[in-house]
């Protein structure tokens, strides 16, 4: 790896910039263990979650001029199994994993992060955005900023771990819910989950195409949405940020960088551009520096 | 970007007392290996195999085994259904061949042999299953080739015992170019086992969701190799890397079933 590439994220030093966001190819430890690989500077898992979930009926993706709609419905083996599966990961790699954890209380979330402290995970995730489950913390949890600072708060007063909070696009008030995460204690930001939720309908059957009817929307037209919430929250906090949405090309990843991002996230772009995307969006970024003048990742400018 | 296609059933055919043929009409260009994604909008979406595919018609065949394939069961010729793909990787073709298929999971071979048959290829067949019932395209594949076996657990169609009573004495008299393989994965664990310097392709079954390669249902282990974009078919040299193969699938919530 290019060494100007090379970033530091909570005292780790990294390869590159570039994130598997959480959702993407998170499954296994194989696919996790393929996408560092591919040089992906750290990987999350899927969200996990107390018990297993098979998730939602199919179909639970669609795809449109611009994007991707989906309702997986958070599937995944559950907090033990996959705990398994990144303590296979770790027996081949020694990249730095992200576990990201999906609750539906407080005490949920704590139980989820005992288990992540007895595992072999860097970070913990907090799922606090995912669109398709409604309960008790309303639509989404992290459209409160209460909610979400007792969340973080709880988490971190137990985490052996950073932890990072995973933000939702569906908020009028970013910034405070920023502000939430890093007064409650939480190490990182991690924005954008997906945006919606959409609907896509088939004409023919006049069916819904998701099962679920609505899903998070992704891909490249969620960027600009992505790029200005970025911009928000990285005005008002002081703690790193991991930026996600519609990035598909090194420029794209610069333009997060830039904003104000200290990471960057890929998930659908794998749709766009298959599992070499890291590798091909990490020679870009070298492009993009030497065609601008810039030493290294580290040394691009911060839009004020 | 991938297109969604709404389609009539044209036709429905029944193969057995749960199994059925829907052909539809429709040049969906699918290579022998390929699956489409089937949906009534209703009881969810699975993947399925294509048995046969020609410039104007394309079917699959679908045994009766849970609330998908009941519901299918229930349709009647002229009642929609919805598609995406044609996803996935296909066999290759080769001269002279063997196809080995198991059970219910024959249906992508039958598209196969008719391939290889314009292929002009030199074609052996095996298809086995548990008994006679099972025993899927006894005329089919017996108009593609005169050399077609049979083999059943209880002896009610051909010989008794499973594939791997013909394969094994086939091989030790008769050199192939190629064998293909579709049926239960212990059977086709042993007969990658055996093909060790015999090419061989094998097509293999995971749990799908998004089949676009991007949710990870259906990677495999140890190499990560995404079933839906780089299987099902897949070269037995890749195959036998696969520490998951044999062993155990992941289900609907990604947790490991063992075989």
């Amino acid at each position: 790896m290019d060494k100007k590439l090379k970033v530091e994220f909570l005292g780790m030093n990294l390869e590159s910039p570039l994130v598997l966001t959480s959702g993407i190819m998170g499954l296994s430890y194989s696919s996790l263990l393929r996408m560092a690989k591919n040089t992906a500077g750290i990987i999350t898992t899927k969200s996990l979650t107390l018990v297993p979930r098979k998730g939602h009926k199919g179909p639970v993706i669609a795809e449109f001029n611009g994007g991707i709609l989906n309702s997986m419905g958070l599937c995944n083996p559950g907090i033990e199994d996959g705990l398994k599966e990144v303590s296979e990961f770790k027996r081949y790699s020694s990249k730095p994993v992200i576990v990201s954890i999906f609750g539906n209380s407080i005490e949920e979330f704590e139980k989820l992060t005992e288990y992540v402290n007895h595992s072999e995970g860097d970070f913990i995730e907090l799922n606090l955005s995912c669109p398709n489950v409604f309960d008790e913390f309303g639509l989404p949890i992290s459209a409160s900023k209460d909610k979400v600072y007792q969340i973080v708060k709880s988490v971190k007063s137990i985490s052996k771990l950073p932890v990072i909070a995973k933000l939702s696009p569906n908020v009028y008030n970013i910034k405070e819910i920023a502000i939430s995460c890093e007064n409650a204690g939480a190490d990182a930001i991690c924005l954008i989950n997906t945006v919606g939720t959409g609907m896509l309908i088939d004409i023919k059957m006049v069916k819904p195409i998701l099962h679920n009817k609505f899903g998070g929307i992704s891909g490249p037209c969620v960027k600009p949405i992505a790029i200005k919430l970025v911009y928000e929250a990285h005005q008002c906090v002081d703690i790193p940020i991991i930026g996600v949405g519609g990035v598909l090309t090194g420029e794209d990843a610069v333009e997060m960088l830039i904003t104000g991002a200290n990471l960057v996230g890929i998930g659908s772009g794998i749709y766009y551009r298959g599992v070499e995307i890291f590798e091909k969006i990490n020679d870009e970024i070298l492009q993009v520096l030497t065609e601008n003048k810039y030493e290294d990742v580290s040394s691009l400018p911060y839009l004020k | 970007m991938d297109r969604r296609i709404t389609l009539e059933i044209k036709n429905i055919r029944k193969e057995s007392k749960s199994v059925k043929t829907f052909t539809f009409s429709y040049n969906l260009n699918a290579k022998p290996g390929q699956f489409i994604m089937l949906t009534d909008f209703e009881c969810g979406e699975k993947p399925f195999s294509i048995s046969d595919c020609t410039d104007n018609e394309f079917s699959i065949t679908v045994k009766k085994i849970g609330e998908f394939t009941t519901r299918l069961f229930q349709l009647k010729k002229g009642d929609v259904l919805s598609f995406r793909g044609p996803y996935g990787s296909s066999f290759s073709l080769s001269d002279k061949v063997l196809l080995i298929g198991g059970g219910y999971a024959v249906p992508p071979l039958l598209f196969l042999s008719k391939m290889l048959k314009k292929y002009n290829a030199d074609i052996t067949i095996i298809n086995g299953a548990k008994t006679k019932e099972d025993i899927l395209f006894i005329e089919n594949f017996k108009r593609i080739t005169d050399k077609v076996f049979f083999t059943t657990d209880d002896g009610s169609l051909g010989n008794k015992g499973t594939v791997m009573s013909i394969v094994s004495p086939l091989l030790q008299n008769e050199k192939f170019d190629m064998i293909y393989a579709s049926g239960p994965e212990p059977m086709l664990k042993k007969i990658v086992d055996m093909c060790d310097t015999i090419p061989c392709e094998v097509l293999i079954e995971r749990y799908m969701k998004c089949a676009i390669g991007i949710c990870g249902q259906c990677v495999i282990d140890s190499l990560g190799i995404i079933i839906c974009k780089e299987g099902p078919v897949l070269d037995k040299e890749v195959v036998k890397r696969l520490s998951e193969f044999g062993v155990y699938k992941r289900n609907a919530s990604g947790k490991r079933v063992y075989f």
